[in-house]
């Protein structure tokens, strides 16, 4: 069903799956065109763990899938306090999960849950980096001031930069200064949370469990894979049981 | 673990063009002639910065973005030694 959600900003849409028990999985989407490419793969993930029993919402987050909130005005903190309402409306008397996948990570630090169960997670600069990269920007390793990139260059203390427009996405020089520093859980309230981290096969990064499959986010257009999603939600729905011993 | 040899590097080059193009079995048959940008019209822009990023996490290298050339992206003989040397040196 569609439900809504408020945060200080205003109402957001919310996808809800499966059971009004129980433990309940939140969805942190991506940011940015990542989001687009993933959202069939990451509801259908959500459809097989509703069919495992386990409930699952999926928030949009202010300027994702049908917010009217411009990207151009927000912060990752504001979509952090964002997903944290989400994960109140949904969280009474239950424990809460988060399911966050690649830049998602970013986006659950700030919600109290039982668990984060992170899909290929990538940090704010390696984000930034991409960014860069599809910007055309050229930044060196060797040149600090290059970091700011998408600064104007004018003093910090007079008016806000003009947001940057990247690959037909206009975002807020807030939004970039935030992924130079942002890690996903470095903002965590509660660092005894279980954490899993899942990555594809080929990705050789650590991870507590890897899975053959396409990474959908790197794909030109948006696709599914319902055999990973099936394998995928096999796990959390696992780790959950787990989790709650 | 990253590809500890040429062909297991080779062989991530072809899984990372066919993974972020989409070519499916197409990326099965290419050889050192294949041309590939300018050549392949699922390469864009866009797509090279995926490339790029990708190659980097499966081989575990950094990419200095003035090394990225036509010459680097011509063929997937190029771009192959491109990633061999980079990640074997």
């Amino acid at each position: 069903m569609i439900d809504h959600y408020t945060w200080s900003g205003g109402a957001e849409a919310m996808l809800r799956f499966g059971p009004d028990q129980g433990p309940v999985v939140v969805a942190a989407m991506p940011l940015l065109e990542e989001a687009n490419r993933t959202r069939a793969f990451v509801v259908t993930m959500l459809r097989r763990l509703a069919q495992l029993g386990i409930a699952c919402a999926l928030p949009d987050v202010p300027g994702q899938g049908e917010s009217l909130v411009p990207l151009e005005t927000l912060s990752i903190l504001q979509m952090q306090e964002a997903f944290a309402a989400g994960v109140a409306h949904v969280a009474a008397n239950r424990s809460c999960y988060a399911l966050s996948v690649r830049s998602g990570a970013l986006l659950d630090a700030l919600s109290p849950l039982s668990g984060r169960w992170h899909l290929a997670p990538q940090d704010g600069p390696d984000l930034l980096r991409e960014l860069a990269r599809i910007k055309g920007i050229k930044p060196s390793n060797a040149e600090p001031t290059d970091l700011w990139w998408f600064a104007d260059g004018t003093d910090w203390t007079e008016d806000a930069d003009p947001p940057v427009e990247i690959a037909g996405n206009l975002i807020s020089t807030d939004l970039l200064t935030e992924l130079t520093a942002r890690s996903r859980l470095a903002h965590a309230e509660d660092s005894d949370t279980p954490v899993r981290v899942v990555r594809l096969e080929g990705d050789p990064r650590p991870a507590d469990a890897h899975f053959a499959g396409m990474p959908l986010w790197r794909c030109a257009e948006p696709d599914n894979d319902r055999s990973l999603a099936a394998l995928l939600a096999d796990d959390i729905a696992d780790w959950i049981h787990a989790c709650e011993g | 673990m990253h590809p500890g040899n040429a062909g297991e590097v080779r062989e991530t080059v072809r899984a990372v063009l066919r993974d972020v193009l989409g070519l499916g079995h197409r990326a099965d048959a290419f050889d050192d002639a294949t041309p590939l940008f300018g050549a392949l019209p699922e390469l864009d822009s866009m797509a090279v910065a995926g490339l790029l990023t990708e190659l980097e996490d499966r081989l575990g290298i950094l990419i200095e973005d003035d090394e990225v050339d036509g010459e680097m992206l011509e063929s997937f003989g190029s771009l192959s030694r491109y990633a061999i040397d980079k990640s074997l040196k």
